[in-house]
């Protein structure tokens, strides 16, 4: 049972991995945690649906254009909403992302009505099994995805000019604006980006489970877990944290009770950060000057 | 940071305190006298709502939040009270729906329910889908004596029976005990799991599934969670697996009943499931969308007849007739619950033509417990209401594929119903 | 920042803040001239004011992104409930161990806070906290009757039944009365000085000789105790106490009654709560775009009010200015 356990708790990993990963580059750009950030999953998830179902986009031109159109709603929350109270107490920016998020779902209860939507099948259906172990194209497709983006990610920040400049952000903001580098423009980029990334969880779920505004919250708060695990802040550590912690919530539920599925990422929350809060990965960054 | 580096100015505050306290005892000495004249007399009309013309009628549910979905229970009642206005009403009087949100929430639904009957001064509230805000707003339904017709689930609005509360639907309890009947009604059916999510919509039809099981000597093999908002059923899957169980109740929302039902047909689990109560059986296939993980999935089915069948088409044409853009579903046909809220409408407007001309509380009241052996032409049990039992239907069938994958309803385990 | 305000006055007259007793004086009344609704909502605002005044200390006097109020608010309105059904106590008397129970459970919040756990560390672990207590609410079934909720009976008070709203409105009056009294005499004193001075400069404040630590389980406790008691006014109120009125949604509501009437702000607790309270209930009539109305509500009165809904009245009237927060 235990190989079975981790190949799937891996492939729930991957998308507490992408959650976690987007939450931590916004937090990293620009010092803020995005209570919201959930919300922008389900935003993702409600845009493809429209352009699917509604527009009959094929769905990998739909997911496209979800990712876009959330990259600009990023933009527009940072533009709009968060760079006015940046110089602000931290909660006020707490309940601006909150409210944001808040006010996100009700907007999708207004326009997209009570229901709960099914999503059409995209995903082939298929099944391998590897010995004991049951593989389906879900989780393949799913964590290929995830895998190739964090790739790319990798080589940006540590290969390309970009990357290294955003790097610079991420250590020191004063030191960065004072090395002349626009640093309004990395958070609203950083922004947009963060929220693309949460959409493409919402396209990457939609195909899979259900529809509800209400979808977030369930995603925020595994987030929020990976990335205390992983150690709060560190890009690689915000992926591993994920990954973990889609494997614990399936052993204990497999092994302890199904019971403890449900509470294991509050648990972890708790423990991690009063035993050991730097996480598991979690190291002081070094400011070379 | 706006929190900025003052360090605080000395504050002399001891005379200012004592002063505090003397207004303080004053407000509290003023504040015990008013309490002291507070007792106020519950002197409530009961012909409240009612003109010669209007019969006013509260319809409360979750029109907001996160439960809104089950706001269709509320909308069917309203197309058959339009219906109804529409063929000139009952006794020369027309049905006023005032509808009041309650959000799911206590809180919320308590101020809906004081509102309906203190300011819009309603006669009677209907329909109420979510059991926390029904059991939180029962004390002020029965301190103000006016009828009650409830959809929730939880057994105890109507057990032990209220003077003025009613169920003309199926509670938890036998819904409930219908999914393990049907269980239990496989030949040798006795490794039972149930896999709930942990609330008390789940608790309100696995709780009497599991008593049902336990009075014909089958014990519960095991209790799995599967919480909302799951993606995953591996480990639940993986579990029945090894237990090998010979039947699988499910107390689970839509969503997660198809996910369980996914893992299971992708882990070879080839077990019997039936769900429960509120998912709706056409949309967890449409969810699943796997022809063989379907095929040996059921549901309690709560209507006389199969959907899309003439008895129950009628009521379709009359949603879409009366219903308004956005009191219908977004795309598709009326959902289950459309036509689950419908027999409370109906069970009201049949009291209404019993209680006469001039009707009263009491007179509604003394109706509703005439009813023998009334057909809403909804449901599979018909209603009987006495004094002493308000729950009015008591018996339903389960719904599944048969052999050619055709859509049929069973009275029991293999016993297609006609 | 936009929206600073002018130092405000030193050493405002003593009568000044006696003025603001006459607000209960003056609602007194008020329950002879309203519909039994109306009442239920004004008791229900009387809930949210210690709700809002017990979070604003944690999170306004303090200064610490500590969001466990609605675990503290739950397990208050929960060891009433559980005190009234189970031990067959009389509501009045679960009061005192409501605020106690929740002085307790905040005393147990400021632990990661005494662990150096700041900012968002702190925010996501409290919140975790409230999670866990709610789950905890619903496998502790033999107290709790779990999911299903627990159906508490009307209060009574020194043998009079409390069933009517009207009478519990004068209870629930004279708690909060005596609550936020208490919580500013409380902030007056040395102690709310050092929590503010911690506020401010942490550092320094412990530079200066100020046990932070002892201040940190203070504030938090105090928090807890007034919450907790909130608790058990909810549990009067309401009669059902259910795990799922302690959801992270409840936790935004208590968040906006603080942000939206003004952060360190008692004054602005009250408005909060008044506020927060009276808006879904005004746009009843039109389902659907509370949620929107209340979204738009915060995000506008965090641009341009930031200090809150009493900067309106504080920018007018000096007794309105209340020295807990500067910029």
């Amino acid at each position: 049972m235990l190989p079975q356990l981790v190949v799937s708790g891996l492939a729930q990993g991957v998308l507490y991995a992408l959650v976690a990963l987007s939450m931590t580059m916004v937090y990293r750009a620009t010092t803020v945690v995005n209570f919201g950030h959930g919300d922008l999953v389900m935003g993702g998830a409600f845009v493809v649906y429209v352009l699917v179902v509604y527009a009959h986009l094929p769905y990998l031109l739909g997911g496209l254009l979800a990712l876009t159109i959330l990259f600009a709603l990023g933009v527009g929350i940072h533009q709009g909403l968060m760079r006015r109270i940046m110089t602000g107490p931290h909660l006020a920016i707490a309940m601006m992302a909150l409210a944001v998020g808040y006010g996100l779902r009700g907007g999708a209860r207004v326009l997209w009505g009570r229901e709960v939507l099914p999503f059409p099948r995209i995903f082939p259906d298929h099944a391998w099994m590897l010995g004991d172990v049951v593989v389906t194209s879900d989780n393949l497709i799913v964590s290929g995805t995830v895998l190739g983006l964090m790739a790319v990610l990798f080589v940006l920040f540590n290969v390309t000019r970009t990357g290294r400049l955003l790097q610079a952000v991420f250590q020191s903001q004063r030191g960065a604006a004072l090395v002349g580098l626009n640093v309004d423009a990395v958070h609203r980029v950083m922004w947009g980006v963060g929220a693309a990334l949460a959409a493409l969880g919402g396209v990457l779920l939609a195909p899979i489970t259900l529809l509800y505004p209400d979808m977030g919250v369930w995603v925020l708060v595994r987030g929020f877990a990976a990335m205390t695990l992983g150690g709060f802040g560190t890009l690689h550590g915000a992926v591993l944290g994920g990954l973990i912690l889609g494997v614990v919530e399936l052993v204990l539920g497999a092994y302890v009770s199904t019971a403890f599925i449900d509470i294991s990422a509050y648990v972890v929350v708790i423990a991690v950060l009063l035993l050991r809060p730097d996480g598991l990965f979690g190291q002081q960054v070094v400011v070379r000057v | 940071m706006a929190f900025c580096h003052h360090t605080d100015e000395a504050i002399n505050s001891a005379e200012v305190n004592m002063k505090t306290r003397t207004g303080f005892l004053t407000a509290v000495g003023l504040a015990l006298l008013a309490l002291a004249l507070g007792a106020i007399p519950a002197g409530a009309d009961s012909m409240q709502g009612i003109t010669d013309t209007t019969i006013k009628i509260g319809n409360i549910g979750p029109y907001t939040g996160d439960a809104s979905s089950y706001s269709a229970l509320n909308y069917g009642p309203l197309a058959y009270f339009r219906y109804v206005n529409s063929q000139g009403g009952v006794h020369g009087r027309k049905f006023e729906i005032v509808a009041a949100d309650d959000a799911c929430k206590e809180t919320t639904g308590i101020a809906a329910a004081k509102k309906l009957i203190h300011q819009d001064k309603v006669f009677m509230l209907l329909v109420q889908p979510c059991s926390g805000v029904a059991m939180a707003t029962k004390p002020v339904v029965v301190e103000e004596g006016l009828p009650w017709i409830g959809v929730s689930a939880n057994p105890k609005l109507t057990t032990p029976t209220v003077k003025n509360m009613f169920h003309v639907t199926y509670t938890g309890v036998y819904s409930g005990r219908a999914m393990a009947r049907f269980a239990l009604s496989k030949p040798n059916a006795k490794k039972v799991i149930l896999v709930a999510h942990t609330n008390d919509w789940a608790k309100g039809y696995c709780d009497p599934a599991t008593e049902y099981m336990k009075e014909h000597g089958v014990e519960p093999l095991m209790n799995l969670a599967l919480e909302r908002g799951s993606t995953d059923a591996t480990a639940q899957s993986l579990r029945i697996k090894t237990a090998n169980a010979d039947f699988v109740l499910g107390c689970l929302y839509e969503a997660e009943l198809a996910i369980l039902l996914r893992d299971l047909h992708k882990y070879g689990v080839n077990v019997p499931v039936i769900g429960a109560l509120g998912a709706d059986f056409e949309s967890t296939h449409k969810r699943v969308n796997n022809p063989a993980a379907v095929k040996n999935f059921y549901l309690p089915y709560q209507f006389k007849a199969p959907m899309g069948s003439p008895d129950m088409k009628k009521w379709e044409d009359m949603f879409v007739k009366f219903l308004e853009k956005g009191e219908l579903p977004e795309n598709g046909v009326p959902t289950n619950f459309y036509y689950f809220g419908l027999p409370t409408a109906i069970a009201t407007v049949e009291a209404f033509k019993r209680a006469g001309p001039q009707p009263s509380r009491e007179k509604f009241i003394a109706a509703m417990e005439t009813f023998k052996d009334f057909d809403t032409g909804v449901l599979a049990d018909k209603v009987n209401v006495t004094h002493d039992n308000h729950v009015g239907v008591q018996d339903m069938y389960a719904v599944g594929l048969n052999e050619q994958g055709k859509q049929t309803v069973y009275s029991a385990w293999g016993k297609p119903l006609l | 920042m936009p929206g600073a305000l002018p130092a405000p006055v030193v050493g405002r007259p003593a009568l000044g803040r006696w003025v603001f007793l006459l607000v209960p004086l003056l609602v007194l009344p008020v329950p002879f001239f309203v519909n039994r609704y109306i009442q239920y909502v004004l008791n229900l605002i009387l809930v949210y004011v210690l709700v809002g005044v017990g979070f604003n200390i944690v999170i306004g006097n303090l200064g610490q992104l500590a969001f466990a109020n609605v675990a503290l608010f739950g397990l208050g309105a929960y060891a009433s409930g559980i005190l009234v059904v189970h031990a067959g106590w009389p509501w009045w008397t679960t009061v005192i161990p409501a605020g106690l129970v929740g002085a307790l459970a905040g005393a147990l919040a400021s632990l990661p806070a005494l662990r150096r756990i700041r900012l968002f560390y702190l925010a996501i672990m409290t919140m975790a906290f409230g999670e866990l207590m709610r789950w905890i609410y619903i496998r502790a079934e033999p107290l709790t009757n779990g999911s299903m909720g627990l159906a508490v009976p009307p209060p009574v008070l020194l043998g009079v039944r409390l069933s009517s709203d009207r009478s519990k409105f004068y209870v629930f009056l004279a708690l909060a009365v005596l609550a936020v009294v208490l919580t500013s005499s409380l902030l007056r004193s040395r102690f709310g000085r050092a929590f503010m001075a911690i506020r401010d400069n942490e550092l320094a404040a412990a530079a200066v000789g100020i046990p932070t630590d002892r201040y940190f389980i203070l504030a938090f406790a105090w928090s807890g105790f007034v919450v907790g008691v909130g608790g058990a006014m909810y549990t009067a109120l309401v009669g059902h106490v259910t795990p799922e009125a302690f959801n992270l949604l409840e936790l935004i509501l208590h968040f906006a009654v603080v942000m939206v009437g003004g952060l360190a702000s008692l004054a602005g607790s009250v408005i909060g709560a008044v506020v927060l309270t009276t808006t879904p209930e005004l746009f009843r009539g039109f389902p659907g775009v509370q949620e929107l109305v209340l979204a738009l509500l915060i995000v506008g009165v965090l641009l341009f009010l930031p200090r809150g809904l009493v900067s309106l009245l504080s920018l007018r009237l000096p007794l309105f200015r209340e020295r807990y927060y500067r910029e």
